[in-house]
């Protein structure tokens, strides 16, 4: 049985929205920003059928003006049956009410559709989703957020912080934000809130580390996780390497040099390091100009990779040097015993007999200012 | 006491952000300056007199140092007007024809000095690349601003206008490391319950709008605002008794709202004539 009120509210509204977004919203809708890498450009409005829902379609919000039935708090009429254009356009009619939001989408990084026009995700009438949302939330951020779409279904590693609870609403605030991407948080905050707790287990259901205790208990913070900056190796939405890595890393202790396989440390640190065996500037790691970064990773078979000797996320010593390492099939660990010194350091009994190395240091740089 | 706590506070922020990158110059030390030959073949130097010197060491052909010369561009180009000295630094390992695509392609509008057999890098220890360094009038080094996926603008430019003067530590550290916003919509659905309210009063539609008006007191009972408007509306009805109980709640809630003493002592008074 279809109510009258509801189908005729529902025409009308139609109508209007023929009336208004044709020429202005679906003017806007041709207008894009380039997406920063590659792929489909994102849409900077989307317009949407704002009328009310059907009769017999379940309504899981509505909007108490539209509850209150009294078209004229939006409308020119207060007639359901014929309520006329809406008397304050665009999202200014919104924001009389939802007056926070003004401050919201104030903030330094601001939602460009939700800016442009509410209606691009909220039907003002009622929805068959919550907080009047035109679609389900995933779906309704990657109805333009398309490679969003791909990258978190179709990845081989999959996070499932973007698809459980609030989706992408679990990091982002689709109004506005401090934090750019619009984060709610900046991403260590975010991430910490799941991953720093026990017994988290990941998509395919391994046990993943509890970061709050790590970082507790090992105070030499790796320099991303020092700037709060985990998106500096890990994608959040999805990604083809273990653990959601940006690029290759290798996974195990020893490996056959290739650069490709530090393709994740390159990106921020220097890859030359492992390819000169000499140095006077680019490493510290050097005993005079010998390249000891070269010298344990750049071997044909048996290099001793990252991992081998640094801790990714901390460690209790300098440099993140690992406490030891796994020797054998029976889990012992291997004493690292490094020691750091004013000029270079020192590795005590460990996978070698003692070797100690003296880095010269510059003496150009000048004085701290204090010690004028 | 709560002063020095924010003020520590505001430190631990900044010296964990800015406190690595550069092995051999830590915050604080003064750079030696230098002269250096460039890309386009001239020599510029370092270091200049300006308020404040920023120095970015990059990789040609390298995606964080695209992202971070397009970004630190930008920021070059958002803070022309002041006394900022920019200039860009590669080492003369890479071919210069693969530093000249980046310098076109990231709109890098100043000067790319070379780093003669990493004479530069080595002097500062630098432990990454892209690394951005800041340093005052006097050579100081005032942060050391390696990449982030997330904010690195936001972050470089609080650190330039830190030593420029224009904004505090503790502003600094609430660029760094932002506290949480609120997010949107959170608490908000009593006060637009209330904005409702009115707009169906002024529409002429009492009964929703006490509705409405009585919604908000659920979700929030620490507001006045709503007891006043039905209090308002009550009056308005007749109904003195239960009108000057719903300004009583708005006064308890706030004593000085001038809308609920006025409200209240209209009724109290009542019209001239009235007992």
């Amino acid at each position: 049985m279809v109510d009258p009120h509801q189908s005729l509210c529902a025409a009308v509204a139609a109508l209007f929205l023929v009336m208004t977004l044709t020429s202005a919203v679906a003017a806007e809708a041709a207008k894009t920003t380039p997406k920063k890498r590659s792929g489909t450009p994102i849409p900077t409005v989307k317009t949407n059928n704002l009328a009310p829902l059907a009769a017999g379609v379940k309504a899981i919000s509505s909007h108490s003006p539209f509850e209150a039935g009294d078209c004229s708090l939006c409308h020119q009429n207060k007639d359901p049956k014929n309520p006329g254009p809406v008397t304050v356009p665009g999202n200014e009619s919104c924001l009389e009410c939802h007056e926070d939001f003004k401050a919201v989408m104030g903030r330094k990084f601001s939602h460009v559709a939700a800016k442009e026009n509410c209606g691009s995700c909220h039907n003002p009438h009622n929805s068959a989703q919550p907080k009047l949302l035109v679609e389900e939330l995933g779906a309704l951020c990657n109805s333009c957020h398309a490679d969003m779409k791909t990258m978190t279904t179709e990845a081989k590693v999959k996070h499932d912080a973007v698809t459980t609870g609030q989706k992408c609403s679990n990091c982002h605030d689709a109004h506005g934000a401090k934090v750019e991407h619009l984060l709610t948080k900046l991403p260590f905050d975010l991430c910490i809130n799941c991953h720093g707790k026990d017994g988290v287990l990941d998509h395919d259901g391994k046990k993943l580390t509890n970061f709050k205790t790590l970082l507790a208990e090992n105070p030499e913070h790796h320099g991303p996780v020092a700037d709060k900056d985990c998106s500096a190796c890990h994608n959040p939405h999805g990604g083809e390497h273990f653990r959601l890595l940006n690029s290759e890393y290798p996974q195990q202790f020893y490996s056959a040099y290739d650069p490709k396989l530090y393709a994740l440390c390159f990106e921020c640190h220097e890859e030359q390091i492992l390819k000169d065996p000499t140095t006077k500037n680019l490493t510290l790691f050097r005993n005079g100009e010998i390249n000891l970064h070269y010298l344990h990773v750049n071997k044909a078979e048996r290099g001793r990779t990252c991992r081998a000797c640094h801790e990714v996320h901390a460690a209790k010593q300098t440099h993140q040097m690992r406490d030891g390492v796994p020797y054998g099939a029976k889990g012992w660990t291997l004493k690292i015993n490094y020691t750091k010194t004013p000029f270079g350091g020192t590795c005590d009994k460990t996978c070698h007999e003692t070797k100690s190395y003296t880095n010269k240091v510059f003496t150009a740089i000048g004085k701290p200012a204090n010690q004028k | 006491m709560r002063n020095l706590v924010t003020v520590a506070a505001a430190a631990a922020v900044i010296s964990a952000s800015s406190a690595w990158g550069f092995a051999n110059a830590a915050v604080g030390t003064v750079i030696a300056n230098q002269e250096m030959p460039t890309v386009d073949g001239t020599r510029h130097l370092l270091l200049t007199n300006a308020t404040a010197n920023v120095f970015v060491f990059f990789r040609p052909g390298q995606e964080h140092s695209r992202a971070t010369l397009e970004q630190v561009a930008r920021c070059a180009k958002d803070m022309a007007d002041k006394s900022v000295h920019w200039v860009a630094v590669v080492s003369d390992r890479y071919a210069r024809e693969k530093v000249e695509t980046d310098i076109k392609e990231t709109g890098l509008a100043m000067p790319v000095l070379i780093d003669e057999g990493d004479a530069l890098y080595g002097r500062l220890g630098v432990a990454l690349c892209p690394v951005t360094g800041i340093t005052d009038r006097d050579h100081k080094l005032a942060a050391c601003v390696p990449f982030t996926k997330v904010n690195f603008p936001v972050i470089l430019q609080a650190h330039v206008r830190r030593v420029l003067g224009e904004i505090s530590d503790k502003e600094l550290a609430e660029a760094i490391d932002p506290s949480a916003a609120i997010r949107s919509g959170e608490g908000a659905g009593a006060r637009q319950q209330m904005k409702l309210a009115e707009k169906l009063r002024q529409a002429g539609n009492i009964e929703k709008a006490l509705e409405f008006a009585r919604k908000s007191i659920e979700k929030d009972a620490s507001a006045a605002a709503p007891h006043i408007l039905i209090g308002q509306i009550l009056a308005g009805q007749g109904n003195r008794g239960e009108a000057l109980k719903e300004f009583a709640l708005a006064l308890k809630l706030e004593p000085a709202n001038t809308n609920a003493l006025v409200g209240a002592k209209a009724l109290r008074d009542g019209p001239p004539g009235a007992k």
